[in-house]
């Protein structure tokens, strides 16, 4: 008996590894090295064309040379108001759009839903100058239609006006991503089994305490989804500003995001020469910030949200 | 042409041992079923044979040749799944040939085995039409035509009826029937249902936790269990087992008699009991009985009995018709 | 269905919602399409007026014609969404097989490695990607942005792939390797024909982003021969941006093949989000 209780020898599956192979090459070569790359090549600093270790020395720099500390400072807190801001207007819109179009007896549902999600599509640079245009005084779109409504004398040339041009900004990220929000949750709503509902009709509890004390408990997984999504789309935003305001995020820096900065730091600007180790040092801030949104999100929103097995 | 034999076979994913070490023949011809609850590995084994699974030791044996380290397109064997498992985008009769094709058989003898199987099992007509515009039993019968054209030397079936509705099910058991009649092929035949092993195998295996219970005949299944387990798991409605110290029997830890085999008066008898429920099926009555010495027991009675909830009954075992089991579970014979 | 709770005035009270939204939603993109047809102190006049004989005037689209190679960016466009959408959709499909259908040690590790890149931007390895292109020489070159992008749709194609592929059916896989199919066979012929409604997702899903992509054209393909329409349009414009007319045209050939697009494959885009399939 004791041969037979020899483990079967089994030939190796060369096929998982076909299967697997170029796909895990891919993307180590071209998104795991480069991630490891970038936080590398912050350790390091170019002096006299050769390329020394200099441990935490950039982000000593980052954040103690006023010349660098004063930006980063502004375009984190920058950053943070446009999360805000997405997270106040954007998810609230989302949701409310997504509960009127899942009610059942709705039509012409999937034009709404088309129609809505085409913002989404566009490109960041169309978006900009679209609103660029619409915004801007020259053209005259915007106060001629505040006009209509009696209300001309709130028009302001927001994008050219330091206290207003992030919010603006913001906003019309909104405008253009809010479809997302609205497809997940319209997704997570419809997922709700009819019988549930019913069972809530039943109960006496209907219309808007329905959605209150039935719907929205069933949908916060995906809430908390979107949420981690915005943030980090927002912590990795670029296109809009620098179309709409350009590599400098004007005016006067007011519109400036880690973005925007990452790429002046790295590529240069006017008469400041690029530096790819400063950049790499603040991608490195940018990573962390990332990691840490999607930690706490992993180990402290996602486990306290329940999901629910229908 | 077509025996199988299985020597020590084990099995395990990971630390979980699903197959601890089978040993089974399987004689040219004959129509084996395996049988057990969910979960006892009746399914990886029939895998294990087929070659889907791999395993962990042992031997495999088709026609006296060790297949373990053959793949399962050469093995010579074809299996029908529960799910039928029909290929979507192709027609019944590219279903029925592509194995044949691959294994690169000449067209025309392809098309000659399509038209005996699929005469064999009236399939003529759908030929060329997909799976999605099939019912539910044609397309079993499809899956089953898919098997019959490679003429393996095993046939294996996965619990091949429990996706079809209970009349349906009734008729292919009877078509898998007749088709082993007429093939005289080897057949292994998975499935949890004790009425479908009964009534289609020459040979039944029962399997629990990984291990044979038993292997035999159905009505020597029946007849002489080799223990508690096998007892139970075959017979419907379940075995009556009573403590055997309650009954006075010293030495048989349990003593079990099946509801068919106890004898019911309403004056006198060897057990006294309430009726707690009774079910009346037409062709027979099941009574749930409380007895003060036996414990609560199932009887079945032959036709029409009436019987009211709390009214007083008394059973008697046949005589002869008892089995016993030792503190192990085995019988005692 | 009739619901007692359901009455005329809430329902009118969710149209009017949802057609302002669309409004909102629509208008600025309808102004722009509708202006570019228009002459330039038509524009001005009255930007709301649809385009009347009088005032149209395509000068814009001319303009565009003349002075940009629209036609070369956007064939470099569509080289590279395609390209980069096949790799990532056949390599994705690939990994996505192995980890969902074969049990090996590190199928978790792997996945949990190749789901990394869900959430961590690539962009923040630009610093190393452009030095690793400059070093091979495949700066302004297509095949630079088409690695990226496959490197870069690969972790969600596989996540959602995966998902789908563990639905496919056990036994019909099992069924094609009695039948002597091989591995790569049964990928190929079984598996990939029924997830194709989850392929498209992905596609589209990939596609946006690359289509759109400003970044990597303007720091790793910036030469005027590898421009994508993106980048194109964006350059373009920041040098005509007093010619309302040029600027509108090409904003309105920049929306439209999007558009068009979108609007083919918006019903398995929308069916993607609601399957559940991104959640």
């Amino acid at each position: 008996m004791s041969v037979d209780d020899q483990p079967i020898k089994k030939p190796f599956r060369w096929h998982i590894l076909v299967f697997l192979a170029p796909a895990f090459l891919v993307y180590t070569a071209f998104m795991i090295v480069p991630l490891a790359g970038t936080l590398q090549l912050s350790l390091f600093r170019r002096i006299d064309q050769q390329l020394v270790y200099v441990g935490l020395d950039n982000f000593r720099m980052l954040f103690g040379d006023p010349r660098w500390s004063v930006n980063f400072w502004n375009a984190l807190w920058n950053n943070v108001w446009f999360f805000i801001i997405h997270m106040l207007v954007q998810n609230p819109i989302g949701v409310l759009l997504a509960a009127l179009l899942s009610s059942p007896t709705l039509r012409f549902r999937a034009f709404y839903r088309t129609a809505i999600f085409v913002p989404t599509v566009l490109s960041f640079v169309i978006v900009g100058f679209v609103w660029k245009l619409i915004l801007s005084p020259l053209w005259g779109v915007a106060p001629s239609l505040l006009n209509s409504v009696g209300l001309r004398s709130l028009f302001a040339p927001w994008l050219g006006k330091e206290e207003y041009a992030l919010t603006a900004l913001s906003l019309i990220s909104v405008w253009q991503f809010v479809g997302i929000p609205m497809m997940l949750i319209y997704a997570a709503l419809l997922s709700i089994p009819d019988e549930v509902i019913e069972a809530a009709e039943m109960d006496g509890i209907t219309g808007i305490s329905q959605f209150w004390k039935i719907k929205l408990p069933l949908i916060l997984p995906s809430i908390g989804i979107i949420s981690i999504l915005t943030f980090v789309g927002n912590f990795n935003a670029f296109d809009l500003i620098y179309t709409a305001q350009g590599a400098l995020a004007g005016p006067n820096f007011s519109t400036d995001i880690l973005g925007t900065f990452l790429y002046r730091a790295f590529f240069g600007f006017q008469l400041q020469l690029g530096d790819p180790n400063m950049g790499a040092a603040i991608a490195t801030m940018m990573f962390l910030i990332i990691l840490a949104g999607v930690a706490v999100y992993l180990f402290a929103i996602q486990t306290r949200l329940r999901r629910y097995q229908f | 042409m077509g025996s199988l034999k299985i020597e020590n076979v084990k099995k395990s994913f990971g630390k979980v041992d699903v197959l601890k070490g089978i040993d089974l023949e399987v004689q040219d011809g004959e129509f084996v079923v395996f049988v057990g609850p969910s979960g006892c590995g009746k399914s990886t084994l029939l895998r294990v044979i087929a070659g889907l699974e791999d395993a962990t030791s042992g031997k495999v044996l088709i026609d006296g040749v060790n297949v373990v380290n053959t793949p399962p397109a050469k093995r010579g064997i074809a299996m029908v799944f529960q799910t039928y498992a029909l290929y979507p985008h192709l027609t019944v009769r590219d279903n029925m040939g592509l194995g044949l094709k691959q294994a690169g058989t000449p067209t025309a003898e392809i098309d000659k085995r399509i038209g005996i199987a699929s005469a064999m099992l009236s399939l003529e007509p759908y030929l060329q039409r997909r799976p999605a515009e099939l019912s539910g039993g044609q397309r079993q019968r499809v899956a089953i035509g898919r098997a019959v054209v490679r003429e393996p030397k095993l046939f294996l079936f996965d619990e091949p009826l429990s996706n079809l509705d209970a009349a349906l099910r009734v008729n292919t058991r009877l078509e898998i029937a007749q088709l082993h009649r007429r093939l005289k092929a080897t057949m292994i035949y998975v499935t949890h249902d004790q009425v479908e092993a009964m009534t289609l195998a020459d040979k039944i295996v029962v399997l629990n936790a990984g291990r044979i219970e038993q292997v035999g005949a159905p009505m020597e299944l029946y007849n002489s269990p080799a223990n508690e387990f096998v007892a139970g798991f075959i017979g419907s409605p379940k075995m009556n087992f009573v403590d055997g110290a309650r009954l006075g029997d010293g030495g048989a830890k349990t003593v079990g008699v099946r509801p068919e085999h106890l004898s019911v008066s309403a004056s006198s008898g060897e057990w006294r009991g309430t009726v707690v429920h009774a079910e009346h099926l037409g062709a027979d009555t099941n009574l749930y009985l409380d007895c003060e010495k036996a414990g609560l027991i199932t009887v079945r009675i032959f036709g029409v009995y009436n019987a009211e909830p709390g009214a007083t009954i008394y059973a008697t075992p046949q005589p002869g018709k008892i089995f016993r089991f030792d503190a192990e579970g085995r019988a005692i014979r | 269905m009739s619901r007692a709770a359901h009455s005329p005035a809430r329902s009118a009270a969710a149209h009017a919602v949802l057609i302002a939204y669309t409004a909102i939603a629509l208008f600025p993109v309808l102004l722009i399409v509708i202006n570019s047809l228009k002459s330039r102190n038509a524009i001005f006049r009255s930007p709301l007026a649809l385009p009347t004989p009088e005032t149209f005037d395509p000068v814009g689209y001319t303009t565009v014609m003349a002075q940009g190679d629209f036609l070369l960016y956007f064939q470099n466009s569509l080289i590279v969404t395609v390209g980069s959408l096949f790799f990532v959709i056949l390599f994705g499909a690939m990994a996505a097989f192995a980890l969902s259908e074969y049990r090996f040690r590190g199928n978790t590790l792997t996945g949990l490695y190749l789901a990394l890149g869900i959430m961590i931007p690539i962009r923040l390895g630009t610093v190393a990607i452009l030095q690793m292109m400059v070093a091979s020489g495949l700066v302004n070159t297509l095949t630079a942005l088409i690695l990226v992008y496959t490197a870069q749709g690969l972790p969600l194609c596989i996540f959602i792939l995966s998902e789908f592929m563990k639905t496919v059916s056990d036994d019909l896989k099992n069924a094609g390797r009695i039948d002597g199919l091989s591995e790569y066979r049964i990928f190929f012929r079984l598996v990939l024909p029924l997830v194709r409604p989850a392929m498209a997702t992905v596609a589209v899903f990939t596609m946006i982003p690359i289509w759109n992509d400003l970044w990597f054209p303007l720091i790793l393909a910036p030469s005027e021969g590898t421009k994508t329409v993106t980048l194109g349009a964006q350059i373009f414009i920041g040098q005509f941006v007093t010619n309302w007319n040029a600027v509108l045209a090409a904003l309105s050939l920049a929306i439209l093949p999007v558009l068009v697009l979108y609007l083919i494959f918006s019903r398995q885009l929308i069916r993607g989000i609601t399957s559940g399939a991104v959640k």
